[in-house]
């Protein structure tokens, strides 16, 4: 049979396939030019960019746990400005589809970001990182209200594809979906990291210096595919990003089926550089021995037991 | 620099002491281009927990032969499921990696602090010093450990007929107390000298107390976590000083894991 067709639409976004790298996972994506064929990738994400450059938290910023890991960088990044002169021409010598992820205080802060990339050629979309703490002390993502301002205020600026990237860490997650969409959200990346912490029970010390940090790897695959799997019930024309210890083919697949339509790669990428382009080759295969057409069917295809 | 991901072949594990390993495996790209300080990233497991790769300081490089090798010793999960790897099998190598040491000119004495584990990197640093070695040059090794059964490579530094000093703390083996006091006297006998150091972050922060005091350059290689290798994900921040107060933070795992005294604050 003929190559099978592994390209998704995220809304007006087309990508050729669907296996994305995470933001803060890949760096600026350069970090891994000389180890992974970046145009293999369906979308590269780069790290979150604020307006100006963080220095990150104090070390210990790492931490592992049983399958997944615990990060509190603390935002670390160049800033937006640095991004666009030093960074983004390097960048634009390869085809991958770009996606800037960005952060910020305030929803004011994020539309500055997001105004200033506008201004700019090569990208092809915006990731907002929701998780950042908001001025009333709790992350973006954790209500419906503070989602939508940092949204509608960024959709405002900008007519680059946009995509809410949410945890689950505010309980219900379809009002905080919603509310991102109406603000103008054009797909949704699910999920975020989930709040985590860890003890040296020897030391009696905390392992991170930030005490709390960020859960991730296949340690969170079983809360980001509920996620996914619940989004797409309350909202299923809006185009979703599954994200959340993707580590095999098995993982890839697991998150179609549920209804994402293109998944990243994050933690997975400290296990072998070359994951993310490897699973597209397993994709591929996958697609051709069952003799599917386009990897497209398999969205949302899952399922019950009986 | 050149780093490659590749399967290396499991040649040896090669008993050094009780619980002291030498691993060899084939790795011609890393073998051929490896430089002293460096490391690799290693995961013998296919597992997700232990889920990280493991930094290893190279120990040794044999261009000719394809093959390096890394030290280690049983004390975990990970190093279990190193232990297990079978001669003749594969696993995931990543390297070579980071900055390596750097030979100081302008000194007589190459001074090589190792404490405890630390003494891998340095074994190698001081195999290729010394074939560089000008006729008016000496190194000096200083090893280190809280006992006996915890010095590392002490064979290898005395076959390359440098002078040692070994400190331990509970005095099982040579000077009974800490090897920055061997130091310390070291840096009293009127040589120019260098200092390039590896150990434990607390032994290597008086390594460099003692060298900026004393005004000698200085190298010491850090160890922290270290997953991606290649300066993505920030985790292995070093925090660093420019020489006009400002603060930041280096990546241990491509700044490093070799920094200049100067350059790391550790408070």
């Amino acid at each position: 049979m003929s190559r099978p067709d592994l390209s998704v639409n995220l809304g007006q976004l087309r990508l050729p396939n669907p296996i994305m790298v995470a933001s803060g996972t890949f760096g600026y994506g350069l970090e891994y030019e000389r180890l992974v064929d970046l145009n293999q990738l369906g979308a590269l994400v780069v790290r979150s960019l604020t307006l100006r450059p963080q220095v990150g938290n104090a070390p210990l910023r790492l931490a592992e746990t049983p399958a997944g890991m615990l990060n509190a960088i603390g935002l670390q990044n160049e800033g937006v400005e640095a991004f666009i002169l030093e960074t983004l021409p390097r960048l634009r010598a390869y085809s991958v589809p770009l996606i800037v992820s960005i952060a910020g205080e305030s929803p004011e802060e994020y539309a500055q970001v997001a105004e200033r990339l506008q201004r700019t050629s090569g990208l092809a979309g915006l990731e907002l990182n929701l998780a950042c703490p908001s001025p009333s002390h709790r992350a973006f993502d954790t209500a419906p209200q503070l989602t939508a301002e940092v949204v509608r205020a960024v959709r405002q600026t900008t007519d680059l594809p946009l995509f809410a990237k949410l945890s689950a860490n505010g309980g219900d997650l379809v009002p905080i979906a919603q509310s991102a969409v109406e603000a103008g959200a054009d797909g949704l990346t699910l999920i975020h990291s989930v709040a985590g912490l860890a003890v040296n029970p020897h030391t009696r010390r905390f392992r991170l210096a930030s005490r709390v940090g960020h859960l991730t790897g296949p340690a969170i695959k079983p809360i980001a595919l509920c996620a996914v799997w619940q989004v797409r019930q309350a909202l299923p024309e809006v185009p979703l990003i599954g994200v959340g210890g993707i580590t095999s083919l098995d993982d890839v697949l697991e998150f179609l089926l549920v209804g994402a339509t293109a998944v990243q790669v994050g933690t997975g990428n400290y296990l072998c550089a070359t994951l993310s382009t490897d699973l597209v080759g397993a994709l591929t295969d996958y697609l051709t021995q069952n003799e599917i057409g386009t990897v497209r069917e398999l969205v949302g295809a899952v399922r019950d037991v009986m | 620099m050149a780093s490659w991901e590749l399967q290396a072949v499991v040649v040896e594990h090669r008993q050094r002491a009780p619980n002291q390993y030498e691993l060899i495996l084939h790795a011609p790209p890393i073998a051929q281009t490896a430089q002293p300080g460096q490391y690799v990233l290693v995961r013998p497991m296919e597992t997700l927990a232990p889920l990280w790769r493991r930094p290893y300081s190279i120990l040794r490089a044999n261009p000719d032969k394809g093959v390096i090798s890394i030290f280690y010793s049983v004390q975990s999960q990970f190093t279990e499921l190193l232990s297990l790897k079978p001669l003749g099998s594969q696993m995931s190598v990543l390297g070579p990696l980071g900055h390596g040491f750097q030979r100081e000119q302008g000194v007589q004495r190459h001074i090589l602090v190792a404490g405890g584990f630390g003494a891998p990197p340095l074994s190698f640093f001081a195999s290729r010093l010394v074939s560089a070695l000008s006729p008016d040059e000496q190194i000096l090794i200083l090893a280190g450990a809280r006992r006996r059964d915890l010095l590392v490579g002490l064979d290898e530094f005395r076959a390359l007929g440098a002078e040692v000093r070994i400190a331990t703390e509970d005095g099982s083996q040579g000077y009974a107390g800490r090897v920055t006091d061997l130091l310390s006297e070291a840096l009293c006998e009127p040589l120019p000298s260098a200092v390039y150091a590896c150990g434990p972050n607390r032994m290597l922060q008086m390594v460099c107390e003692i060298c900026l005091v004393g005004r000698v350059p200085c190298q010491v290689s850090v160890e922290t976590p270290m997953p991606c290798g290649v300066g993505a994900c920030l985790g292995c921040a070093v925090k660093v000083r420019a020489p006009n107060g400002a603060i930041w933070y280096k990546r241990a795992c491509t700044d490093g894991p070799v920094f200049r005294a100067e350059e790391v604050d550790w408070e």
